[in-house]
């Protein structure tokens, strides 16, 4: 099975081709890309025709195509999804939409893993996993009531993720152990986005939407 | 047959045009009255109902235009100006959407597309000529030599002429949209019962904001005014403006042919106003007029097409 997957949920733009399971072409950025600017619509496509080249494959040799709907930075979620869709309409290949933070937590190497999204303002996006499965989330919170949460759960995962860095001192101080800081696996990586495409349904394109969480930021008149 | 997408406001568009010009489609999924309950565009808003309506209005316009997706051989979209996340819905779509064909892309300036509307069959205007847009997020008059581009002559220092409308009729307590409401109430009116000033900045350029203060103050010191005496005098004041630099640009510039455009050129007394100025007219039916992706086509037809891959990399611009 050949799918290509991207998540564009974070600062970091993730790309990957993958056979079977196995990235047959794969950009994973550097930690430091989390905390640039954003380039999503500048480096996607180009990053997605390169990886595709790199595997061989045309679009009409995809079994799928697999997208990060976040949660994450709006814009950013919308370049992605936006040209998920696009690719899928018009290559004719099936859409599977998947959690970024699943991904993220896919990537931990740790079980429980606290997946964490920096979702600005003060707040994370947040969900924990236990043996790949969602326990709670995602959710947008305070970190404080994020560690709360944990607490709760009555486990102590391994937090990971851009958020997580962001808010290590909050989190630690609450007891959650914090990945280290440079540690790759901050990062998205799209491989996972791909292998958890695997068990995804496939849906229409134009159903695909990014996960939101928050509603936009506007009071009526 | 070029695949036109536009998304740099609140109306999500897409439009399927010919080389020659001829519109086989144009769909436009108005988000205004969405908007109007928080008095003015949200862009994240914008941006997410771009999202949602993008692929429905992109398949609509196929289908209407009676073409696959195979037909099209070139993909145009707005790049800029606007508002940058819903620019950036646009963009993206019509990247991939070029991109899992191998389509050359043309990337295309929302204004050069107003610019161009009347450029469009039947009955195609040919240049050198003179264009005033003026709509709700822009107002400038423009030297045309060729259509791959124009010269701004003069612009809005402030207002946009359909903001001036849109500011009058909420002040006036008419509905939404404002411009249409402020218009019909003006036909009522005598255009002379008040004096609003006219604002003259230099050369060609406009200034709207004086004028919606003195009507702020007109409708404060004289509520018992006829409303429609009000409106009518205030419309004036704005036509006024707008057709005073017009004649004076297509004098200075020695130009023979006018177009307008934006959605202000649906107003019936800038119609009637400029049909007096002695030369051609070009006025697009108003589905033309306001934002739309067969005025981005249209542009596109004059433009360079990017082979792919190299539209790639492009980027979306709020200026
Ligand atoms: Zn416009």
């Amino acid at each position: 099975m050949n799918v290509l997957g991207f998540d564009t949920s974070t600062a970091a733009t993730a790309v990957c081709v993958a056979r079977d399971g196995e990235a047959a072409s794969e950009r994973w950025p550097e930690p430091e890309a989390l905390s640039g600017p954003p380039g999503h619509a500048r480096e996607l496509m180009p990053a997605v025709a390169a990886a595709m080249e790199e595997a061989g494959l045309g679009f009409g040799e995809l079994d799928a195509i697999a997208v990060g709907v976040g949660p994450g930075t709006f814009t950013g979620l919308r370049i992605g999804v936006a040209t998920a869709r696009a690719l899928a309409g018009s290559a004719g290949v099936e859409l599977r939409p998947v959690s970024s933070l699943a991904a993220l937590a896919a990537g931990a190497e740790a079980d429980p893993a606290l997946a964490l999204i920096d979702a600005k303002r003060g707040e994370l996006f947040a969900a924990l996993y236990e043996a790949g499965e969602p326990r709670w989330g995602p959710l947008a919170a305070a970190p404080k009531e994020v560690a709360a949460r944990v607490r709760e759960s009555g486990t102590s995962p391994l937090a990971i993720g851009d958020g997580s860095v962001r808010f290590r001192g909050v989190l630690e101080a609450a007891g959650i152990r914090v990945l280290p800081e440079g540690a790759r696996t901050h990062v998205v990586r799209a491989l996972h986005i791909c292998r958890l495409a695997a068990t995804a349904l496939p849906k229409a394109p134009e159903a695909v939407l990014p996960d939101y969480i928050r509603s936009p930021d506007a009071k009526p008149r | 047959m070029i695949l036109g997408i536009e998304t740099s406001c609140d109306d999500t568009c897409a439009a399927v045009v010919s080389d020659a010009g001829e519109i086989r489609s144009n769909v436009i999924a108005s988000q205004g009255l969405l908007h109007s309950r928080y008095g003015g565009v949200v862009p994240e808003i914008a941006s997410r109902h771009h999202l949602e309506l993008l692929d429905a209005v992109t398949a609509d316009a196929l289908e209407r235009a009676g073409v696959d997706l195979d037909e099209i051989e070139t993909v145009a979209v707005t790049r800029s100006p606007g508002l940058i996340g819903a620019l950036l819905v646009g963009v993206s779509s019509a990247k991939a959407l070029a991109a899992a064909r191998r389509l050359p892309l043309v990337p295309v300036d929302h204004l050069h597309g107003h610019v161009v509307a009347s450029t469009l069959q039947p009955d195609p205007i040919e240049p050198p000529y003179l264009c005033l847009v003026a709509s709700g997020g822009h107002t400038f008059l423009a030297r045309v030599d060729s259509e791959s581009g124009y010269e701004v002559l003069g612009q809005t220092l402030d207002d946009a002429a359909g903001e001036a409308f849109d500011k009058g009729a909420r002040l006036l307590g008419l509905g939404y949209p404002g411009g249409p409401e402020l218009d019909r109430l003006a036909r009522e009116g005598d255009p002379e019962a008040f004096d609003f000033p006219r604002a003259t900045p230099g050369d060609l350029d406009f200034s709207f904001s004086g004028l919606k203060t003195a009507l702020l103050y007109k409708l404060r010191d004289e509520p018992d005014a006829e409303r429609a005496d009000v409106a009518a005098s205030y419309q004036r004041a704005i036509v006024d403006a707008l057709v005073s630099r017009t004649r004076k640009a297509l004098d200075r510039e020695g130009l023979r042919k006018l177009a307008i455009g934006g959605g202000v050129a649906a107003n019936s007394e800038l119609r009637a106003a400029v049909e007096q100025l002695g030369v051609p007219v070009w006025v697009p039916p108003p589905e033309l007029c306001t934002d739309n992706a067969a005025i981005i086509a249209a542009g596109a037809r004059f433009l360079e097409r990017v082979a792919y891959p190299g539209y790639l990399d492009l980027d979306a611009s709020p200026n």
